[in-house]
């Protein structure tokens, strides 16, 4: 650490003693910012680089960016527990300063450096500050909602404490005990359960007794007092150190293997699913999704359960494999990324569908399950993406990525590690387990290990991905072996210009590390339909196959052969026929008709890509005397009616009378009335109105006083829709931007956003009263 | 990167490459837990399900030996949710044991207690279990013995049933072994049974299952109730029984339509035992009227459902069960594993075959072309009318003749669907006919004409399709049939199957109809018996050499150095 000279006072290591503390101690978070040496306040920046950009003007613009709650919160979401642990012995003491020196004496079961580390790791983070006594900045305070576990004070939860304490917890019953003790640990809020008829329940007996306090409707809190008094000698609860996981071990060389295994299922599968689409396209939902029908139609087909198919489709979705396209761009289609896929090598196209998932925002997991509505979300929906997903994915696998090759932890070991490391974003490591799954069954991890590719990936990218599995994977091969059954089987990967071909000429019946393919009279049309001939064929399956190619499939083209084409289809637009056989002919040798593009389909027969009526004038001209024939035979003679417009249809008289008021629409327009009323009545206590969107500080001392005063306001509030309203409510708290309350009007506990509330008026006794 | 015979796929197919050098030795090792589904020429594919593994479990090998296999002879890395899946399902079996307590008689233990709240709670077994002794063993009411297996693997935990047998009453019987020895493959399915207790003998047709049926009854040494097919297959029980046992004609007792008799050694039809009367089943007796130490099920794969529901309660009697596939077509295979027992042993047929126990067989298919006159009937036909217009064409008839000519000093059976085509060839060919109102004193003059060879060819119905003995039958015919059923196919091939006295080739012909619906179900069974690994020729029937030409069949008919 450099040390100016001349400022003595400005740098605070983590083990400044109090002795050699000057009397001018800084006053404030700002001043002890100027006494930060530079690479300290490099350090902050570094550390909290959202205040750093753009610029902060001075120190002062600096402590005010510092105090800005998202910045305070994310720096906050960062720390681990044991860090936490000493931001909240801080946080909790009696009186704001905290001598460095006595912190260790509040956490006796935590090392010494553990502390230290801890107050190092904050003060750099300007979340404490101070040299001698540690401080903690309001917006801090005001972040850590319950610190160490622990709630309000009771003064603060307006919940008057009994006189003795001790002896009134001595005296509970246990279940009630239960209910207290439970709230004393992590979480000082607990739910309210249910009425049950008949006795109350022990959180009811506790609300009663005063014990605990009512935060909202469903809610209540444990005051800070009682949960200390419960916790006993060790106020900050239980040490939260560093957990130690039990290791997975794998062979390396075996993990690998086994990673390697993965990879060729879903590169196959990958591929199977991605040359359904390319033959029959999936629907795109108006939602944005691929539909069920389309998911079970697939699932179905590639014999594959159907949340399988939709985590491969979504794979090949990440990595730009599968995108909307199509003429009216309503198609789940292949994109020409997966062309230019296909040829690739296995370690390529792996390290590409691995670094799709990898960097997705898309979470996956949430596929399949249903939403609040209890709809299923689709595969491909919008709904599921998360930007936090990348930072989850990389976050989770980073830590197995810190042990040597061969070592790991299994999914709860590593949640728990996880949930320590970031205790402040433990709701978001719900999906873990599943991105783990998910990372099994891309061949990133094995068994909880890294593979030598996940690895890679990690730490080198899509590239060193590609490298590290390169070697495990083998190397395509070129023909098949053709059975008597009639099936094909490659034993490998096939390169791919023989898996296109194959894919014309006969169907997967299963895939993995081989291919089987079936030949049938099916296929075999298919390939007839696609301009193959039977020469070709036989050629080709000659050429592939490494075995003889069977009689019996030479006997199945030929067969097939013979029958295919039998019958002819072609598009014309008229026909000339005549029973004279040598008027037909003299009619197509005849110079002066061939503008009617004739041509000869059968004796007697010609046809036409032109219409009739341009037909008949050039054979009227040439001097033939031609007839219209309708589609039974008959001469047509008579001219075509002159045109004429479709006419309105007579009796389709449009409705011209109102729509009925239905009683749904008729009670709406009373509540609104009522509604009007009451506001008016209200205004007599002086209504504070703001502009939407700009608090002023009258509304917030007023809500504030009606909070304080537990007094009912009519609110006028306009809601996410953008529709205006006036509700009586009755305030419980309010913090962070948000009132809470009961809405008396709808008999529900709502919370209030303060920037949407347009006006504000204490309510009279009677106003409450008032139906609504 | 290994260079294994072995590919496993992700639907838990295994592709085993025949010409590899080390595949013998995989298959040895796969065999146990994975049923054979395919052998064609080059790669033969095997299945891994549920029950195979189960039934490997039952055999002693374990999740470990099963992995190991996999990963040593897979020639690309397994993926190891698959191997994990296999290890999964492997652990289910024998979680859960049947046994007999000394206090508190037939009890269901388990090792893992999640399981057996799991299944105390399912409503399915629930009414099958009695008491509560402790926290890992239950009671078991002994006459659901059967159907809590069965329940029990329904829901996927199947039971090891360690609750023994009664021995029976004794009855001596030895195998006569003075002009005959039991094959060294029957040998070791008679053991492979034995040493479980009860189960199923896997054998193809011709493989002489009766001999294994005879070898347990004498390793029992107790009375025997067989259970076969028809009365004719009984017939040809007893008969072989007399021959191959110290059992006595007064010994074996026929319980059929015919005749009711209880003798130690009892043989009864699926038929009789079937029968109802006012909606009972009036057989019933035949199960308590001995108290039976074996019984014998032949032809497992068609034991009709009520006996399924009869086995139930037989379950601390040795049951052996006998055939030639496990598959069966109504899908009750789970039912042959928790009522017979597991699969004890199981040999396919080329194995065999190459042993020279069975005959080879040349399959070929031989094509016909309908006249003007017969396409036009087949083209305007009904569609539930084709099949048959298309398989009875006088066209064929000609061929069939010069197809038997081929084979002029053969025994040959002519096969077929439609009665009245069996009578137009029966005069057309001057040979008797079979079928079902055939009474069964003139089916056994008729088939001991036809092996003593007085009558050198047979006409039959369907009746073919089920257990009668032909054992010099070298060429088969077959003109029409069940729409390409796996089942018919197998038992028709199996006629020509069984050893011949010179060693010579089998000759399995079947006479189609071009471009109709007769030769698209011959693909169905040009496709199995391709799968089989049967060399299948297609011939036009204008090609069709007599002996002595070109491409005739003489030389085929030489015996093989």
């Amino acid at each position: 650490m450099v040390t100016e000279p001349g400022r003595p006072s400005r740098h605070a290591g983590p083990r400044r003693s109090v002795e050699r503390m000057p009397p001018d101690q800084p006053a404030t978070l700002a001043a002890w910012l100027r006494t930060r040496t530079d690479e300290q306040l490099g350090a902050l920046l570094v550390a909290r680089p959202d205040v750093a950009r753009p610029a902060p003007s001075d120190v002062v613009g600096l402590a005010t960016r510092l105090a800005v709650p998202v910045s305070v919160d994310r720096a906050l979401d960062e720390l681990d527990a044991a860090t936490l642990q000493v931001l909240d012995a801080v946080l909790l003491s009696a009186t704001d300063g905290v001598p460095r020196t006595e912190l260790a004496g509040q956490l006796p079961d935590v090392p010494a450096e553990v502390v230290d580390a801890a107050v190092e790791t904050l003060t750099t983070r300007a979340l404490l500050w101070g040299d001698a006594d540690l401080h903690a900045p309001e917006p801090v305070r005001r972040a850590v909602r319950y610190p160490a576990g622990l709630g309000r004070r009771a003064t603060d939860l307006r919940v008057p404490l009994p006189r003795d304490l001790p002896g009134t917890l001595a005296d509970l019953a246990p279940d009630e005990r239960t209910v207290l003790d439970r709230l004393a640990g992590d979480r000082p809020v607990g739910h309210l359960p249910d009425t049950t008829a008949g006795s109350l329940s022990p959180a009811r007996r506790l609300l009663q007794a005063g014990l605990l306090a009512r935060i909202d409707a469903v809610n209540v809190e444990l005051p800070r007092e009682i949960g200390l008094a419960l916790r006993g000698d060790r106020p900050l609860g239980p040490p939260r150190l560093r957990p130690e996981p039990e290791v997975s071990e794998r062979d390396p060389a075996i993990a690998d293997r086994q990673a390697a295994g993965a990879v060729l299922e879903v590169l196959s599968r990958v591929n199977d699913v991605l040359t359904a689409l390319e033959e029959e396209p999936a629907g795109l939902l108006r939602s944005g999704g691929l539909g069920v029908r389309d998911q079970k139609r697939l699932a179905k087909e590639l014999r594959i359960g159907e949340a399988d198919l939709g985590f491969l489709v979504e794979v090949a979705h990440a990595a730009g494999l599968l995108d909307v396209g199509g003429a009216q761009r309503d198609e789940w289609l292949p994109t020409r990324g997966y062309d230019a896929w296909r040829e690739q090598d296995l370690a390529d196209r792996w390290a590409l569908l691995a670094a799709g998932w990898l960097t997705s925002v898309r979470l996956i997991s949430l596929v399949g399950q249903r939403d609040v509505g209890g709809k299923a979300v689709n595969v491909l929906s919008p709904d599921v993406v998360r930007q936090t997903a990348p930072t989850l994915r990389r976050s989770a696998l980073g830590v197995l990525a810190e042990f040597p090759p061969g070592q790991g932890l299994t999914a709860p070991e590593l949640v728990a590690l996880l949930r320590w490391r970031t205790p402040r974003r433990a709701d978001r490591l719900a999906p873990v387990p599943d991105l783990l799954a998910e990372a099994e069954r891309l061949g990133v991890l094995v068994g909880g290990v890294l593979s030598s590719g996940g690895r890679g990936l990690l730490t080198g990218g899509e590239d060193a991905a590609a490298d590290a599995m390169r070697g495990l994977l083998p190397a395509p091969v070129d023909h098949v072996l053709a059975q008597p059954d009639l099936s094909l089987i490659a034993p490998g990967p096939l390169v791919a210009d023989l898996a296109g071909t194959l894919a014309v000429v006969a169907d997967v019946e299963s895939s993995g590390g081989a291919t089987v393919y079936r030949v049938s009279d099916g296929s075999i049309r298919r390939a007839l339909d696609v301009g193959w001939s039977a020469g070709e064929l036989q050629d080709f399956f000659t050429r592939a196959s490494r075995t003889p190619v069977p009689q019996a499939l030479e006997f199945l083209i030929d067969d097939v052969a013979r029958q295919h084409g039998r019958l002819r289809v072609g598009a014309i637009e008229c026909y000339v026929r005549s029973d004279d056989h040598g008027l037909v002919s003299q009619v197509l040798s005849d110079r002066r008709t061939a503008g009617a593009e004739l041509r000869r389909l059968a004796p007697g027969v010609l046809v036409s890509g032109l219409g009739a009526d341009e037909v008949l004038t050039v054979l009227r001209t040439a001097g033939y005397a031609p007839a219209g024939e309708s589609s039974g035979g008959a001469v047509l003679t008579r001219p075509k009616a002159p045109p004429r417009a479709a006419g309105r249809r007579p009796g389709a008289a449009a409705a011209i009378a109102p729509r009925p008021l239905a009683p749904d629409d008729v009670a709406a327009t009373v509540r609104e009335i009522r509604a009007g009323d009451s506001a008016l009545a209200a205004r007599r206590t002086e209504p504070v109105r703001q502009v939407p969107g700009v608090t002023t500080a009258s509304t917030l001392e007023l809500l504030s006083r009606a909070v304080r005063d537990g007094v009912p306001v009519w609110l006028g509030y306009v809601d996410a829709q953008g529709s205006g309203s006036q509700r009586m409510v009755q305030p419980v708290s309010l913090a962070g931007g948000f009132l809470q309350g009961f809405d008396e009007g709808r008999g529900e506990s709502r919370t209030f956003a303060v920037h949407r509330i347009t006006s504000v008026a204490l309510a009279d006794a009677e106003d409450a009263a008032a139906p609504s | 990167m290994s260079d294994g015979p072995l590919i496993v796929q992700s639907d838990k197919t295994l592709l085993l490459e025949v010409d590899h050098p080390s595949s013998k030795e995989c298959r040895a090792a796969i065999a146990p837990f994975a049923e054979l589904e395919r052998s064609p020429e080059h790669v033969h594919t095997y299945r891994v399900t549920p029950l195979a593994l189960w039934n490997a479990r039952a055999a002693g090998h374990d999740a470990e030996q099963v992995v190991d296999a996999l990963v040593r002879y897979s020639r690309y890395p397994v993926p190891h949710a698959l191997l994990v899946d296999i290890a999964d399902t492997m652990d289910r079996y024998g979680r859960l044991t049947l046994a007999n307590h000394p206090v508190h008689g037939l009890t269901l233990t388990s090792t893992d207690r999640a399981v057996l709240e799991e299944v105390v709670r399912s409503k399915r077994v629930a009414p099958m279990l009695g008491a509560r002794i402790d926290a890992d063993s239950v009671v078991v009411h002994p006459s659901e013995r059967g159907r809590l297996k069965q329940a029990l693997l329904k829901i996927g935990w199947p039971a090891e049933d360690l609750a023994g047998y009664v021995d029976g009453q004794a009855h001596p019987i030895e195998l006569d072994q003075s002009d005959w020895h039991l094959r060294d493959y029957q040998q070791q399915a008679v053991d492979g049974f034995w040493a479980g207790g009860s189960g199923v003998v896997v054998l193809p047709c011709g493989a002489g299952k009766t001999l294994v049926g005879a070898a347990a009854m004498a390793e029992a040494k107790a009375t025997t109730l067989i259970l076969v097919t028809n009365t004719v297959s009984g017939r040809q029980w007893k008969r072989e029984l007399i021959a191959r046992t110290t059992l006595t004609e007064e010994e074996i007792g026929e319980y059929s339509g015919e005749r009711k008799e209880i003798r130690p050694v009892t043989i009864a039809t699926y038929q009789v035992i079937t029968t109802r009367r006012k909606g009972e089943y009036r057989h019933l007796d035949l199960f308590d009227a001995q108290d039976w130490g074996l019984i014998v099920y032949d032809e497992v794969h068609l034991l009709p459902a009520p006996i399924f529901r009869l086995t139930a309660d037989l379950q601390s009697r040795r049951r052996l069960g006998l055939t030639a596939t496990l598959v069966r077509e109504d899908g009750r295979e789970d039912d042959v594993f928790s009522l017979i027992g597991p699969k004890r042993y199981d040999a396919p047929w080329r194995d065999i075959e190459a042993q020279g126990h069975i005959a080879p067989a040349e399959c070929v298919e031989v094509r016909v072309s309908l006249d003007d006159e017969e396409r036009m009937t087949y083209a305007v036909a009904e569609p539930e009318e084709r099949y048959r217009i298309a398989a009875t064409a006088q066209s064929k008839l000609p061929v069939i003749r010069r197809v038997l000519e081929r084979h002029p000093d053969e025994p040959s059976l002519v096969i077929g669907a439609y009665l009245d085509q069996l009578e137009e060839l029966g005069a057309a060919l001057d040979a008797p006919v079979i079928q079902g109102s055939t009474t069964n004193k003139e089916r056994e003059r008729l088939f001991q004409a036809f092996r003593t060879g007085e009558i050198r060819t047979l006409v039959v119905s369907k009746v073919a399709n089920f257990s009668i003995d032909l054992p010099e039958a070298a060429v088969a015919v077959q003109v029409s049939g069940t729409f390409g059923s796996r089942q018919e196919e197998a038992q028709r091939l199996g006629r020509v199957l069984r050893p011949k006295a010179d060693g010579r080739q089998a000759h399995f012909y079947t006479v189609v109809s071009r471009d109709t619906l007769d030769s698209e179900y011959a693909a169905h069974r040009q496709r199995f018996l391709a799968e089989q690994g049967y060399a299948y020729t297609i011939v036009d029937a204008a090609d069709l050499a007599g002996p002595g030409e070109v491409n005739g069949p003489d030389w085929v008919d030489e015996p093989a150095d």
